[in-house]
């Protein structure tokens, strides 16, 4: 016991200090600050990562892109799961009029395949950070939806829901208390699988040119933009390829791990 | 049960063509609100698109308002423009001036091409693999395909794309980069979407084979003298394939994402690099043209995957309702 | 008699070594029946799981099997594989689930065997021959089992092994079950049955043997067990048979309840009751009847006011019908015990959290003054309380829900199936003590079970939905 501990603690404090030294790196570090002089620069002390074909860091580049990335990933999952989660209540409460005419809205929205959506707001609207956070939170709603549904009408037909409502205790209460925990667990895994699934579409429009607009720091786009010089400067072009890599497979070994625990 | 067979296959039809058009409407009704909607002067552009800079003209651009009559009031525009797409015609591509059915047609003959060798690709590799991992679950085979299923489904298409052009282009040399000329131009595109495709379908297979083995009519067959392979043939392959066409259809939803993806990058004159370039030139009739072809087209598999179903798996005809 | 199957020593072992079976030995004569008997977890299930060499993995199994002379190691499971279909055959236990549901029944029953053969069986078990066209889905559970007699009939094998037939069968259909079963017996195969319902032992004749706590407790011939068992738990298990409960004596107030009159609830186009009335009264238990499916649980809920009727009116005792008020003023003195008591509780949340999410239904101070005594008149500890609900087993918990409901001083009770999960002597128990409470509480219970015996033994009044 006291060993784990240790272990957990000395984590914990590596982890600490690494954040707090990247941080201090990283602070003082314009993303944008273009000197063609060291354009195409291999890694050194100065610029850890190399430069790109501007003379930019990369490295402030990288890390400049994660919060951005991650922030737009897990609004557009928030505001996804919000709508999902109230439609697909909604219609598990409903009678069943209202219910199947929720459902079909859902399968109607399910049956656009999920980027184009995202592609075509973005696209036209111009790129930004709205479009794209729009665009991905209109493509993931709908299995939030009826995700929610399928759970919360299961829970409430079962024996501890019925027990309360004989009870007299109060619907709101009942559905509070007894639904939404059970609702909770399963939306955490979707969600957590979900914002990996979002940093790789705002990955991929950035890549197609469609997502946020240069020269706002993003990893596809930054990938992009070095593809021609893919001899030159090899370690410019992985570095962002590898923190894609690294978060996508973090939020999804944290949806399969949440997914288990049920 | 003949009565049910009757009235579950008109009814799956029904539900996916009514499901196909609203796609169309609304996908046709976002486009029309932003083509009105993104900042400039609709005639404009127009104009730009199909004179070019150098030969525009106010007196061009009232022509071409008046041609296209965008004076008169946005809903009877609406309508106007609704019938007109009803009867196929898009209208013309504001940057080549063409008819988009017409660009439309040679695109997706690429793209259809392409989308068939790589997902028979993906399968071909995905069915031994997923089936293998699921006979023995918790075997070698299994944790590595989990494995290898992992870090697939968290690579970006375009980063696979690109690891294939430096192994295959740039370091060997051995395949052309980009472009389309020659049937090896469809190597290094098709791997790409196959190897994205197999991640998620191997693990489908994979989990489908693994329930069936542990069915309980499986043990019954064994008992009754069937070997493995032989209780499998009979009674496992129907079984896991209900699961595995159902997903199969949805994966399409993928191959979409991937095309705008792949196609961009080998520059691949197909729908997806189309649509992709479309939407930098703002060009929307060809952008709804796009989406329009792929949201039909992703109702068409549905249903198709509804009926596979159907016939292999008796009782989803007697609930009268298929995949999904 | 010749013994075609003897079993020696049979003993399966869990991972860490513990024994779930043990050194169990028995033989089958030709064409003769054993009956395994015991309640869940006694090892029955595993015995013939051993036998066939299906334990779930992760069990080791020792002892031999004796095949017309010929030994097997039990442990030997590629070697016990050689015996299926041609030595052994298996009627599994949930006949349904048995069969694949894409491929129609005349092929799967066939197998191995000539098709001439399969149809012979169809006929022989008088299943016409348009049901080997059908999907298992299009068959009943009854007719699914029909189906996988003749099964076990198109094998050679001499002994058949029948796991659980009757489980989850309604009442009626059990003499249906044992007759089919017997037809086996009639066509000269062994019969090794496996079950927990007394009445396929008297049935089928032959050997019973009795196990608990993966023991064989005693064994011989039925008659002989039945009419002078020489174990004490044998005779508890015999007494637990409802026929042999005894009568109670009516003793009613009549004061009324609840009214309903002209009842009526349909599924599509099915009607489940019609016109139904009936009265509850006080102190008195009302049994509702019938198959499953027949709407039992259904007509509960409609009195409780929890499903809408189609037609008619409920009306509790004071003039309200549930149907009609948002809110009774009664709501919480008209309960229901759950069939599963696993599920009437949150999973996860500690039961004293449960009982204390009912404060703002409950009187003030109600659970700290009427909690401690119910409980001890439940003889429930009330240190369970501060587990959750997994940590504590079946019967403990369903006398939790049980104090649960009393903590409302209900005026009408229907506990929905309460005791079909349950072995016989747990039963027993939970079956006498609702009937003491209707006395202690002079509340009006009504109960809903398939098992007419359950219900002739104790009801007042029976409402049988056919």
């Amino acid at each position: 016991m006291a060993a784990v501990d240790q272990r957990l603690l000395w984590t914990i404090g590596a982890a600490t200090a690494v954040t707090i030294v990247t941080i201090a790196v990283i602070i003082g570090r314009d993303p944008l600050h273009q000197d063609l002089a060291v354009a195409l620069a291999p890694p050194s002390m100065l610029f850890p990562l190399g430069t790109d074909h501007l003379g930019r860091d990369v490295f402030a580049r990288l890390f400049h892109a994660l919060p951005r990335s991650i922030g737009i990933a897990t609004s557009a999952m928030a505001a996804a799961v919000t709508i999902g989660t109230l439609v697909g209540l909604a219609a598990a409460v409903s009678n069943r009029l209202v219910d199947a005419a929720m459902m079909r809205l859902t399968d109607l929205a399910l049956a656009f395949p999920g980027l184009l959506l995202a592609m075509v707001l973005a696209g036209l609207m111009g790129g930004g950070m709205l479009p794209v956070l729009v665009g991905i939170a209109l493509g993931q709603w709908p299995q939030f939806a009826r995700m929610t549904r399928s759970v919360a009408a299961a829970a409430m037909t079962e024996a501890h829901v019925e027990a309360s409502r004989l009870a007299g205790l109060a619907g709101w209460r009942i559905l509070l208390r007894q639904v939404m925990p059970r609702v909770l667990i399963h939306t955490a895994s979707l969600a957590a699988l979900g914002v990996g699934g979002a940093v790789l579409t705002i990955s991929s429009l950035g890549f197609l040119g469609l997502g946020l607009q240069p020269p706002t720091p993003e990893w596809g786009a930054m990938i992009t933009e070095l593809l021609p010089y893919m001899d030159v400067a090899p370690v410019q072009i992985a570095a962002p390829c590898v923190a894609l890599f690294v978060t996508v497979l973090t939020c999804m070994i944290a949806g399969r791990r949440l997914a288990e625990a049920i | 049960m003949q009565r049910a067979v009757r009235h579950a296959v008109p009814r799956a039809v029904l539900r996916r063509v009514l499901e196909a058009l609203s796609v169309a409407l609304i996908l046709a009704t976002i486009c029309f609100a932003l083509l009105h909607a993104i900042p400039g002067d609709m005639a404009l552009r127009i104009a730009v698109g199909q004179l070019g800079t150098e030969n525009m003209s106010p007196a061009a651009v009232e022509q071409i308002r008046d041609a296209e009559m965008l004076s008169r009031p946005l809903l009877v525009q609406y309508f106007d423009w609704l019938k007109a797409v009803a009867t196929g015609d898009i209208g013309r591509s504001f940057v080549s001036g063409r008819p988009v059915a017409e660009e439309l047609r040679q695109a997706g003959g690429y793209t259809l091409r392409l989308a068939v060798i790589a997902w028979l690709l993906s399968y071909a590799l995905a069915l031994p693999l997923g089936i293998a991992a699921g006979l023995k679950p918790d075997g070698a085979i299994d944790r590595a395909t989990a494995f290898a299923a992992a870090a697939f489904s968290s690579l970006p298409t375009f980063l696979i794309g690109i690891a294939l052009i430096s192994i295959f282009v740039l370091a060997l040399n051995l395949l052309p980069p980009a472009g389309y000329r020659r049937p090896e131009h469809l190597v290094l595109p098709a791997i790409t979407l196959a190897l994205g495709l197999m991640a998620p379908s191997m693990r489908v297979i994979r989990d489908a084979v693994a329930e069936v083995q542990a069915s309980a009519y499986m043990t019954y067959a064994h008992v009754r003298g069937f070997g493995k392979a032989k209780a499998f043939i009979r009674h496992g392959l129907r079984n896991a394939s209900v699961p595995i066409v159902t997903f199969a259809a949805l994966q399409f939803a993928y191959l979409m994402d991937g095309f705008f993806v792949v196609e961009t990058l080998f520059n691949f004159p197909g729908i997806g690099n189309a649509m992709v370039s479309a939407l930098l030139a703002r060009d929307v009739p060809v952008v709804m043209g796009c989406a329009l072809l792929i949201g039909t087209t992703f109702a068409a598999i549905s249903l198709a995957a509804d009926l596979i179903c159907m016939w292999m798996d008796p009782r989803l005809v007697d609930e009268g309702h298929g995949s999904r | 008699m010749r013994a075609i199957l003897r079993v020696c020593d049979l003993s399966v072992r869990d991972q860490k070594g513990t024994l779930l079976v043990e050194a169990v030995s028995f033989a089958i004569p030709q064409a003769g029946a054993v009956v395994l008997i015991g309640e869940t977890g006694s090892g029955k299930s595993l015995v013939a799981q051993a036998v066939l060499g299906l334990v779930p993995e992760g069990l080791s199994v020792q002892g031999r099997i004796e095949f017309d002379g010929r030994t097997v190691e039990l442990s030997d499971r590629a070697a016990l594989r050689q015996y299926w279909a041609n030595h052994l055959a298996l009627v599994p236990q949930e006949p349904r689930a048995a069969l694949d549901p894409t491929m129609r029944v005349l092929p799967q029953i066939t197998g191995l065997a000539k098709q001439a053969h399969a149809h012979q069986a169809m006929t022989s078990l008088s299943l016409r021959a348009s049901v080997g066209r059908q999907y298992p889905f299009m068959l009943s559970g009854g007719m699914a089992q029909r189906v996988l007699v003749a099964g076990a009939l198109t094998t050679q094998a001499p002994v058949v092994i029948a796991d659980e037939p009757t489980k989850g069968l309604d009442d009626d259909r059990v003499e249906e079950t044992v007759s089919r079963i017997r037809q086996l017996l009639d066509h000269g195969r062994a019969v090794l049955a496996i079950t927990h319902d007394i009445r396929v032992a008297r049935g089928l004749g032959g050997h019973i043997g009795v196990m608990r706590a993966g023991r064989m407790l005693e064994q011989g011939p039925v008659e002989e067990v039945i009419l002078a068992p020489r174990h004490a738990y044998t005779r508890a298990w015999l007494d637990a048979d409802p026929d042999r409960w005894p009568r109670r004596t009516a003793q009613r107030i009549a004061e009324p309840v609840l009214h309903a009159q002209k009842l009526t609830y349909a599924v599509g186009d099915r009607r489940l009751f019609q016109d139904l009335s009936l009265t509850l009264l006080r102190g008195s238990i009302t049994a509702i009847t019938g198959p499953s499916g027949c709407g039992k649980t259904m007509l509960g809920n409609v009195l409780l006011g929890l499903a809408r009727p189609h037609a008619g009116t409920v009306r509790w005792c004071d003039g309200t019908d549930p149907h009609r008020v948002r809110r009774p003023a009664l709501r919480a003195r008209f309960q229901k015990l759950h069939q599963d008591p696993a599920s009437a509780f949150m999973p996860g949340r500690v039961l004293r959290r449960q009982l204390e999410d009912l404060k703002p239904v409950l009187p003030f101070g109600c659970l700290a003054r009427d909690l401690p005594p119910l409980l001890d008149r439940l003889a429930v500890q009330p240190s369970l309380l501060e587990r959750r609900p997994d940590e504590v087993s079946g019967g403990e918990l369903q006398r939790i829900a049980i104090a649960r409901i009393l903590l409302f001083k209900p005026y009408c009770l229907v506990a929905d199936e309460p005791t079909s999960r349950l072995d016989p002597l747990v039963q027993r128990e939970v079956t006498e003590l609702l009937r003491t409470l209707v006395d202690e509480q002079d509340m009006s219970l009504v109960l809903t079970s398939h098992d007419k015996r359950l219900v002739r033994a104790v009801a007042h009044d029976v409402i049988d939905l056919q």
